[in-house]
């Protein structure tokens, strides 16, 4: 009757003493790295999120598995770029209709607003490996508009991706995996328009528990993050930017709690900056939005709330 | 495309003997480029939104028209 013999002692201490040893690490079956432009993706999470202010209301409405359409009111003051230090702000109120067409092999997101400003993103898996993007912002002011198109290749254990945008802008990235936790990248650019050329590296050294990246760029650019899962539904997260051709600098320290309800996202930052967003679940598909952002040196108080409505 | 590919013909051949020529072939070519850029931009514009209606209301299960217009 008892087919299955249980593990003699013998046997299972040994299972436990191979466990504790570390795993030689098969060098050639290494993970695919993320991608090179979410290589902060962690850090960006809890340290930028996405404030607002005055009202905001989404609607989302599925019809199909596939299809969605979506309704976006947005009524607030608006800042404008001054010459001055102190902000001006407009108050404006906008709609602004989308459309969304998921498919396993192709995406299109398309969202149009009241003063003709269309935004609209493609993606599309040309191959199991190569995957087309493209992403576009156009006005009805002329020279205001901008595209880019991206192809990205995947390998076993490393990614790149080509640009083209407007403007005569080309760029390349490369990432791959070196261990099964660490993965080194390398980016360069030309922007026609604007003269200027680029070339940066960047590094990510991920765990289950904690995640940390640099970057380093010709552009002046110097970030290092490091994002910590302190418990199973809090993490913290600190960002430190430098910008050796600008002289400036920005440190910030975020928390993100993930719970059962809601989900708090705060951040103090190094220019006198404390932000907040809280999006509360009151019922299946109805989410409640509060976001607020002291700026104490500019004295600054934005504060806004909302309401989404659908998935 | 095949006038395009007998113009590049044109001004390579006459590269030695008339610069002026082969100017206008890469001006024609950036010319119909631009306008090209011009074009795409205007249809990108106004047949995005559309296309993915379209595409959303072909795909399988067909939604209603109705669906498309009412709040609900």
């Amino acid at each position: 009757m008892a087919t299955i013999v249980p593990p003699s002692p013998a046997t299972g201490i040994n299972n436990t003493a191979q466990d504790k040893i570390v795993e030689k690490v098969d060098y050639l079956n290494l993970p695919c790295p993320i991608p090179y432009e979410e290589i902060h993706r962690e850090a960006l999470m809890s340290l930028k999120p996405e404030l607002f202010e005055g009202l905001r209301f989404d609607f989302t409405k599925g019809l199909n598995q596939k299809f969605s359409l979506s309704h976006s009111v947005m009524m607030g003051p608006t800042e404008i770029p001054s010459q001055s230090p102190e902000t001006i702000k407009i108050p404006t109120a906008q709609y602004e209709f989308g459309a969304n067409f998921l498919d396993p092999k192709a995406m299109l997101i398309g969202r149009v607003m009241t003063d003709g400003r269309l935004n609209a993103r493609v993606k599309c898996d040309l191959t199991e490996n190569l995957t087309l993007k493209a992403n576009a912002q156009l006005t009805n002011e002329p020279h205001m508009s901008h595209g880019m198109v991206n192809f990205d290749y995947k390998g076993n254990d490393y990614r790149t991706q080509f640009q083209l945008g407007n403007g005569a802008l080309f760029g390349a990235t490369y990432i791959q995996s070196v261990t099964p936790h660490f993965s080194l990248g390398g980016e360069v650019f030309w922007a026609g328009q604007h003269r200027k050329s680029g070339v940066g590296y960047a590094a990510r050294y991920n765990t289950d528990k904690m995640v940390a990246t640099g970057q380093v760029a010709t552009t002046g650019v110097v970030a290092l993050s490091y994002v910590q899962k302190v418990a199973e539904k809090v993490s913290l997260a600190t960002d430190f930017m430098y910008n050796y051709l600008t002289k400036d600098v920005t440190a910030s320290f975020g928390y993100d709690y993930i719970l059962r309800q809601c989900r708090l996202r705060g951040k103090i930052d190094s220019n006198g900056t404390v932000a907040a967003l809280l999006e509360e679940r009151l019922n299946m598909g109805l989410n409640f939005i509060l976001s607020a952002e002291i700026d104490h040196m500019k004295k600054d108080y934005k504060f806004g709330f909302g309401l989404t409505v659908g998935e | 495309m095949a006038s395009k590919v007998s113009l590049k013909a044109k001004g390579k051949t006459n590269k030695g003997s008339k610069g002026s020529k082969e100017r206008s072939t890469v001006q024609c070519l950036k010319e119909w480029s631009t306008w090209t850029m011009k074009k795409a931009k205007v249809i990108t514009h106004y047949g995005f939104i559309p296309l993915v209606i379209i595409m959303g209301m072909n795909s399988e299960p067909k939604p209603h028209l109705s669906q498309l217009l009412s709040p609900v």
